[in-house]
């Protein structure tokens, strides 16, 4: 493994280390789909909140291709898959206290989600 | 572990940390005058002053106000602004319309190249518990008041896309420069949390 | 996981309280376990996920009680001692050498 020198610090900051993963993985979902998030209880890491399992939302934008962290959290590879803006309304939510205009954004990798029914 | 759960760490992180990274020095893993420039780096360069450039630049260049929405990663790297935390950038525009907020409930994801580490509100629990389910609430407790007629939008960045808002240029600046403009730009005014007030006549220098 | 970092949502943490002026770090350690962190996450001894895994993996109570620095401590300590990389003996001993040191 590379130490990181003084030298390198320039590099290993204006770098960074993107996770966006160079290849080709067919997309479930396409800009504007409804989509139903899935409803999962998962022990290990994930990065979907417990507020949006079993919303219904919007496909907003299409990121592209993505390491998984459900799996990379745990030595089990990259997995990579789209991840998508997906679009809630806040009383999808929050139910009908929240204020009808007012919406959400998260990012979502495929596994997260279902085509809406 | 459960074979060392005797072995407590001392509450202490100075000494935990001291202990670590001599450790870690010892095994020549990492190199102390790296850390050192790590840090300096974050405390000297990298801050909302970067993120004040992009917007102001935005604010007099439409052309590149375009592309800043539109590819947001490689419009900041023209500006010089790109790496750790930074990789994958989106640029949300306050309008008329729409309001922007940006959180990240699961941990503290903040866009590092343009607005530096994050301050403690936004990492702790009040904040990432409460913006998502009432960001209203939240924004009136930074003195920001949205009208009703504004959409809300909140920004959970918990996967890798990181986000900066773009905030509504004040009235009364007409004319003002760029660098005049960067410094009106507030850090709270880019996570979305605060506007930017309309300066006091005869404000430009 | 359904850990208490899964925050959104929740209420009864009281009021934000922004700090003024607020300075990059607040102590020293705390730039020494950030320098760190970015120093060992450079050098590819463990992985965004995992680190982020290592903090949710506190417990509830020490997640909600220690502050973000010490939530990065926790994990780093952890996933190094999971790795491989350093052992808990190794450690201790270090503690014992600075906690003797200090006085």
């Amino acid at each position: 493994m590379p130490v990181i020198t003084k030298d390198l610090v320039s590099v290993l900051i204006n770098t960074g280390g993107s996770t966006r993963v160079a290849k080709p993985v067919a997309p479930r979902f396409r800009v504007g789909d409804r989509v139903l998030v899935r409803t999962l209880n998962p022990e290990h890491h994930t990065r979907l909140p417990r507020y949006a399992r079993g919303k219904r939302g919007t496909v907003e934008h299409d990121h592209g291709v993505f390491v998984f962290p459900d799996t990379s959290a745990h030595d089990e590879g990259e997995k990579p898959q789209h991840v998508y803006t997906v679009r809630f309304v806040a009383r999808e939510l929050w139910g009908p206290s929240a204020p009808e205009r007012d919406t959400l954004r998260l990012d979502l990798w495929d596994d997260y989600l279902d085509p809406a029914p | 572990m459960a074979e060392h759960a005797h072995t407590a760490p001392p509450s202490d992180p100075e000494l935990r940390i001291k202990a670590l990274e001599s450790l870690l020095a010892e095994k020549k893993l990492i190199d102390p005058a790296a850390v050192d420039a790590i840090i300096e780096t974050y405390e000297t360069k990298i801050g909302p002053r970067n993120g004040a450039r992009v917007v102001a630049r935005a604010w007099t260049d439409p052309e590149y106000k375009a592309r800043l929405l539109a590819d947001a990663t490689k419009a900041i790297a023209e500006l010089g602004f790109s790496g750790a935390q930074g990789e994958d950038m989106v640029v949300v525009e306050n309008t008329e319309e729409v309001h922007n907020v940006v959180v990240c409930t699961l941990c503290s994801c903040y866009p590092w190249p343009t607005l530096g580490l994050p301050p403690v509100w936004y990492k702790a629990a009040p904040y990432r518990a409460r913006v998502v389910s009432d960001p209203r609430g939240v924004l009136l407790e930074f003195g920001t008041v949205v009208s009703d007629d504004v959409e809300v939008r909140v920004w959970d960045s918990n996967a890798e896309l990181r986000y900066l808002v773009l905030p509504r240029r004040p009235e009364g600046t007409d004319g003002w420069s760029e660098e005049q403009l960067a410094a009106l730009v507030s850090r709270d005014s880019m996570i979305g949390t605060a506007t930017i007030p309309t300066p006091a006549p005869g404000a430009a220098p | 996981m359904n850990g208490v970092h899964d925050l959104g949502g929740m209420h009864g943490f009281g009021p934000i309280n922004p700090e003024p002026n607020e300075p990059v770090f607040h102590h020293e350690w705390e730039r020494r376990v950030f320098g760190v962190m970015m120093a060992a996450f450079g050098g590819g001894h463990f992985n965004v996920d995992q680190f982020r895994h290592g903090i949710e993996r506190m417990g509830a109570v020490e997640y909600l009680s220690g502050s973000y620095y010490e939530h990065w401590l926790h994990a780093l300590e952890a996933l190094l001692q999971e790795h491989g990389t350093i052992t808990v003996d190794e450690l201790a001993s270090k503690w014992k050498q600075f906690a003797e040191g200090a006085h």
